[in-house]
């Protein structure tokens, strides 16, 4: 633990050094208490004599030692808290930087839920280990060394009994500490799996509620609750004894130097005060290792978070070119493209070219790898093979700047910040005069938007942007892409069905979006189907069929079929009568 | 007390009116304080009996050091009750430790299953207004959170105050003078303490808010970053959250700088080596003074440095206790949102006509979602709900099967209103098919089975045939039993027909399609409208459509703005003059040129 925290902060550092310099602090507190309480043995002996000045002395030594301890404890209070803020600071950075240089693609919904954590309470639990928990964990290690050589200095015989036992103390603690590590395993599971349940609970609710689970529970959630009792109900009976255990070894440790001690002194052959001082001293050392015993819970909070953060750290950056490359103009094309994700071919040996200022539409079953092509245009993802360029230029050797200023993405998935309306458009182009802003927000009619809002332009949208309708955030996005006039227009348009009204209201803001832009569209509307220079019919990766509506017509493959089940599709009615959808006649409107 | 008498004690208590300030803590833990009882005074005894080993070192101390022959007998009878006291208070302490935990562990169940209980009838809005993340944060970490309140807490505080009072009593039958200077560490380590946690509820406010700001920020960072990437603004979010993480780290040290003195001096003064120097000192006063004998001065050198540690043990858990009263505020919270009231005596409705009368619907008490709407659905006819977001359309389809009860009016089926009907028959009344289909991870045949889980095999592939997702069903890894998520890896459109099995088999007279025709896999769509075909067929049908072109059969179609019914007829009705309808339709044309 302590070796990993080290690790993260390399000595060459100054923090690091702090670090180190903290633990030999922590180690020193220990050691002046050994010391502090071996004195103990001249001043008893000197006191049971009646030779008070010499006890003075004594007391005097003591007194010095305490003032040492205060000040080292002064000093190693001081650095841990240092260290924990720069450690805090340090990692705050890494973490920042190192989601900035992460491909894209990388951010799936399970790895944003995580890395949230990970990035606010992850980095709290780290800066407890400086902060709080290095010196029980010191303690734990050093006291008992030093009791046991203070020992040594006196009484051999009960040292050497006191020594036997402390790794026999270890060892029970190492064992406990296995049997909880087994148990854990169980218990996260259970933990894991009656989360993902509570999630599905909140989420299905509404299907749970319309079949009739109001009244009658989910099994699926009860079964997860019960074996999350189940596992914490074994843990306990499994790692109990191992606790247990441990304690019980060190109060027989205590035990049998209470015993063999005092068999010594009936003997005469260790003094009364030497006994009482090195019982005392035991007593010191059975203290510490119960209590880092007991910290055994935060330690591995805070171990967990360390890490998840040196995996996230090694995940390799997406590279970063240094070249200063324009394109050449706005053409985009793929050279025999290979992309894999988790070694499932998603993208097999695509090569097309999007001439500047014309429209290719993408279509194809779920699955076909649609949605991965767009991605990996703005490099959400290097491709595993081949190229993708623009303007002639291979995208992996532009700049992310010089790449993100040729493109605006319209995606399904749009993420609104929680600020206002008008600084979610600003986003686009933020050196833009408000009447730009203005005009983009109406070439997008989100000024409806914003009339209907009760703050108006004021309004804040809510975390993701989550206070305006799927239609009203894709506006809004729609306004951002406009106001940013950047000459390739990437659009995933939205299977969702707005209301009429919305509908058009997009479809209008799309038009002034992509006029004279190369666009490249994952198309689901018949109409923009239809209206492209050049579509691709996508089935596992593969370009299975190309050319222009008519074309493909004409071909009479895959896309012909796909058109026909299409427009079937659209004329189908909702009546109780009709048992079946109708097939013949392509509807009039 | 059994469990299920933990359980209905909680749901009782979440009942009663919660204090409007304080901690929920007590009310919660209320069911267990038999329990507790029991495991802090086997804490106490534990406690008491823990000093005893203490105590004997320093009266054999005293047996040895006495003038005259030592008495040895003495020595190896006290020698041997410390040994036992030792061993005593180990048993003690494991079995009140053990008593406690167990009850967290049932404790904790109970606790989730009665808040999964409670979930389950509140009405649907609740789930609307957060997210699914927060319910998992009460139901899982904010449980777990309690475990150092159950499992610790009130023991410790037994141990904390017995353990220094044990030492105590015996103290002062030693010496009163050399008793009161052994308090000096702890009566000096609470003042010091005090000063440390001066204005510390402000403090705590201030930074649990600089958390905050880095919690949202690292979210909008992490959730927005391929927006600013795209945007080239990656460098500014990125600034913000650095900021704020660094503003939160300026704050943590800002309060912690001037504690650290106060921290020091405090753990300076608890610790054992502060204790030993003051008693050693006062007690090398006294006995040279000849006011004490030196062998007094034993029981407190070697009881007094631990003193203190007890209650140190105390200040370390006061933020675990912080943390835990702030989690059953929460829990408690949960228990406490009032359900959908279910009728004493319920009542069987006779047939299957729904009848909106004067129904109005609010979600907040002030903006009406939907107002006076009176509508009848005959069985077997096709009502279609029309009109723009936020009109009002999905919320008066989901008053009907009680998502939520009305404000105004009532809804009737077979002349009985929703709300005195049982739960379970009402869902047999009351079939429903969204849009955003969810599977739920179980298996297929589970999923389709989801309203009748008793339902046979052959019934649930009857469905499924129905639906059109046999043969895609059987292609999977293993068939029905293969597990939505898992194995079962469906597209949206053969999820969407998952579904519709689903609706078949519940086989309702009424149906409630909200968005189901519009499609989450646009390229499958004609097998869907198949399915959903399929399903329809003679039913009772409550549909809301975005696609005017599916509807224009419908045998009414309700046009709603602003919660209001403003148009009703047929299609050709509603086209025939100049209206909301006509608007709609017209710019749907524009919409889907061959649709």
């Amino acid at each position: 633990m302590i070796f990993q925290l080290l690790q993260l902060l390399p000595a060459s550092l100054p923090h690091g050094r702090r670090l180190r310099a903290n633990i030999l602090g922590l180690a020193l507190e220990s050691i002046l208490t050994g010391v502090g309480f071996a004195l103990l043995v001249p001043l008893l002996r000197a006191t049971f004599d009646g030779d008070f000045d010499t006890a003075w002395i004594w007391l005097g030594a003591m007194v010095g030692v305490l003032a040492a301890y205060g000040i080292v404890r002064w000093i190693t209070q001081m650095l841990g808290f240092i260290s924990a803020i720069n450690l805090g600071r340090g990692l705050f950075e890494r973490l920042g930087d190192k989601i900035a240089q992460l491909p894209l693609g990388w951010f799936d919904a399970t790895r944003v839920g995580s890395l949230g954590r990970l990035t606010s309470q992850g980095v709290i639990d780290v800066m407890g280990v400086p902060a709080h928990l290095l010196r029980p964990v010191v303690n734990a290690f050093v006291t008992p060394v030093t009791v046991i050589i203070v020992m040594f200095a006196f009484d051999w015989r009960l040292a050497l009994a006191a020594a036997i036992t402390a790794p026999l103390a270890w060892l029970v603690y190492q064992w406990s500490a296995d049997l909880v590590q087994r148990t854990d395993h169980r218990m996260d599971d259970a933990k894991v799996d009656a989360s993902n349940r509570v999630v599905e609970f909140a989420q299905t609710q509404a299907v749970l509620r319309g079949f009739g689970y109001a009244t009658r529970s989910f099994k699926q959630l009860d079964d997860a609750l019960q074996e999350q009792r189940d596992a914490g109900r074994s843990q306990l009976l499994i790692a109990a004894p191992g606790l247990a255990g441990f304690v019980l070894v060190v109060q027989i440790a205590f035990t049998i130097l209470l015993l063999f001690g005092l068999n010594l002194a009936l003997g005469g052959s260790i003094e009364v005060a030497e006994l009482l001082a090195m019982l005392v001293l035991a007593a010191r050392y059975v203290d510490p290792m119960i209590e880092a015993a007991d910290l055994g819970g935060a330690l591995r909070i805070s171990r967990n978070s360390l890490g998840r953060m040196e995996t996230l750290f090694a995940t390799p950056p997406l590279p970063e070119s240094e070249s200063s490359r324009q394109p050449a103009d706005a053409t985009v094309s793929f050279e025999a493209v290979e992309f894999a994700y988790e070694e499932h071919t998603v993208v097999d040996q695509i090569s097309f070219t999007a001439p500047e200022r014309t429209m290719t539409a993408i279509v194809g079953p779920s699955g076909a790898g649609k949605t991965t092509i767009l991605r990996l245009i703005a490099r959400f993802w290097d491709a595993s093979a081949g190229a993708v360029r623009i303007g002639g230029v291979d995208v992996r050797d532009l700049s992310t700047e010089v790449l993100m200023r040729q493109i605006s993405v319209v995606f399904q998935d749009v993420y609104l910040f929680d600020g206002t309306i008008e600084e979610n458009i600003r986003l686009g182009r933020p050196d833009a005069t408000d009447a730009e802003v203005r005009a983009a927000a109406t070439l997008a009619r989100v000024d409806e938007i914003a009339e209907r809002l009760p703050e108006g332009w004021e309004a804040r949208v809510g975390e993701g942007g989550a206070r305006l309708s799927g239609g009203e955030r894709q506006r809004v996005s729609i306004a951002r892409a406009i106001l940013k006039d950047a000459p390739i227009v990437l659009l995933d348009e939205a299977t969702a069905a707005l209301d009429p009204i919305n509908e058009r209201a997009v479809q209008q803001a799309l038009r002034e979006l992509t006029h004279n832009k190369t666009l490249i569209v994952v198309a689901h509307r018949l109409q923009t189907v239809q209206a492209a220079d050049q579509i691709l019919v996508l089935d596992q990766g593969q370009i299975a069929e190309r050319g222009s509506h008519a074309e493909l017509q004409e071909l009479d493959g895959r896309y012909a079929s796909f058109w026909r089940e299409r427009v079937r599709a659209a004329g189908w009615r909702v009546t109780a009568e009709q048992p079946r959808a109708t097939t013949d006649k392509v509807p009039a409107d | 007390m059994t469990t299920a008498e933990v359980a209905s004690e909680l749901l009782a208590n979440a009942e009663q009116e919660a204090p409007p300030s304080g901690s929920q803590v007590g009310r919660l833990v209320a069911p267990l304080r038999r329990t507790i009882a029991v495991a802090s005074v086997l804490q106490a005894v534990s406690s008491a009996l823990g000093v005893m080993p203490f105590i004997a070192v320093a009266e054999i101390g005293r047996v040895l050091l006495a003038d005259g022959p030592t008495d040895e007998g003495r020595a190896w009878l006290i020698a041997g009750l410390g040994a036992g006291a030792m061993l005593l208070q180990f048993i003690f302490k494991m079995a009140s430790g053990a008593i406690t935990h167990f009850a967290d562990v049932d404790f904790q169940f109970y606790l989730r299953r009665s808040m999964a209980t409670q979930l389950s009838t509140v009405p649907l809005g609740w789930f609307n207004d957060r997210n699914s993340g927060a319910v998992k944060k009460a139901l899982e970490d904010d449980v777990s959170t309690l475990h150092h309140i159950v499992g610790h807490s009130y023991t410790n505080m037994v141990g904390a105050v017995v353990t220094p009072l044990t030492a105590l009593i015996y103290f002062f039958i030693v010496d009163w003078r050399m008793a009161l200077v052994a308090l000096i560490p702890i009566v000096g380590g609470i003042v010091l303490y005090a000063f440390m946690y001066r204005g510390f509820g402000e403090k705590m406010v201030a930074y649990d808010q600089a958390l905050e700001d880095v919690n949202s920020s690292s979210v909008a960072f992490v959730q927005g970053i391929a927006v600013v990437k795209t945007y080239g603004q990656a460098r500014r979010s990125y600034r913000q959250f650095v900021e704020h993480a660094n503003r939160f780290v300026d704050y943590f040290w800002e309060w912690v700088r001037v504690q650290i003195p106060w921290i020091s001096a405090g753990n300076t003064v608890m610790s054992p080596i502060f204790a030993m120097v003051v008693i050693v000192a006062v007690g090398l006063g006294l006995t040279a003074s000849g006011t004490i004998e030196a062998i007094d001065l034993l029981p407190f050198i070697i009881l007094g440095p631990s003193l203190a540690a007890a209650f140190l043990t105390l200040s370390f858990a006061q933020n675990d206790l912080m943390l835990a009263q702030r989690a059953a505020d929460r829990v408690a919270a949960v228990l406490d949102t009032p359900s959908l009231p279910e009728a004493e005596q319920p009542r069987t409705p006779d047939g299957t006509r729904v009848t909106f009368e004067g129904v109005g619907f609010s979600y907040d008490g002030t903006n009406e979602a939907v107002r006076e709407v009176d509508l009848t659905l005959e069985p077997g006819t096709v009502t279609a709900l029309v009109g723009p977001s936020g009109s009002g359309k999905s919320t008066l389809a989901r008053l009907l099967p009680r998502f939520w009860d009305t404000t105004q009016g009532r809804i009737t089926i077979g002349g009985v209103p929703v709300n005195e009907i049982a739960s379970d028959e009402l869902y047999r009344s009351v079939g429903l098919v969204f849009q955003d289909v969810q599977l739920l991870r179980m298996s297929i045949r589970d999923n389709i089975a989801l309203a009748r889980p008793d339902a046979s095999f052959d019934d649930v592939e009857r469905a499924a045939r129905t639906a059109q997702i046999h043969e895609r069903i059987i292609e999977l890894p293993r068939g029905y039993d293969s597990v939505a998520g898992e194995d079962a890896l469906l597209s949206g459109g053969e999820a969407q027909r998952v579904s519709i099995a689903r609706a078949v088999l519940a086989d309702t007279p009424i149906l409630v399609l909200d968005e189901a025709t519009a499609f989450a896999d646009p390229e499958a769509e004609a097998s869907i409208q198949d399915a959903l075909s399929e399903l329809i067929a003679g039913r009772t049908l409550l549909v809301i459509a975005h696609r005017l072109h599916t509807i224009v059969g419908a045998d009414q179609i309700c046009v709603l703005d602003a919660g209001r019914i403003v148009e009703r007829g047929t299609h050709q009705e509603l086209l025939a003059h100049e209206g909301v309808y006509r608007r709609l339709w017209e710019a749907s044309q524009v919409g889907e040129v061959v649709g």
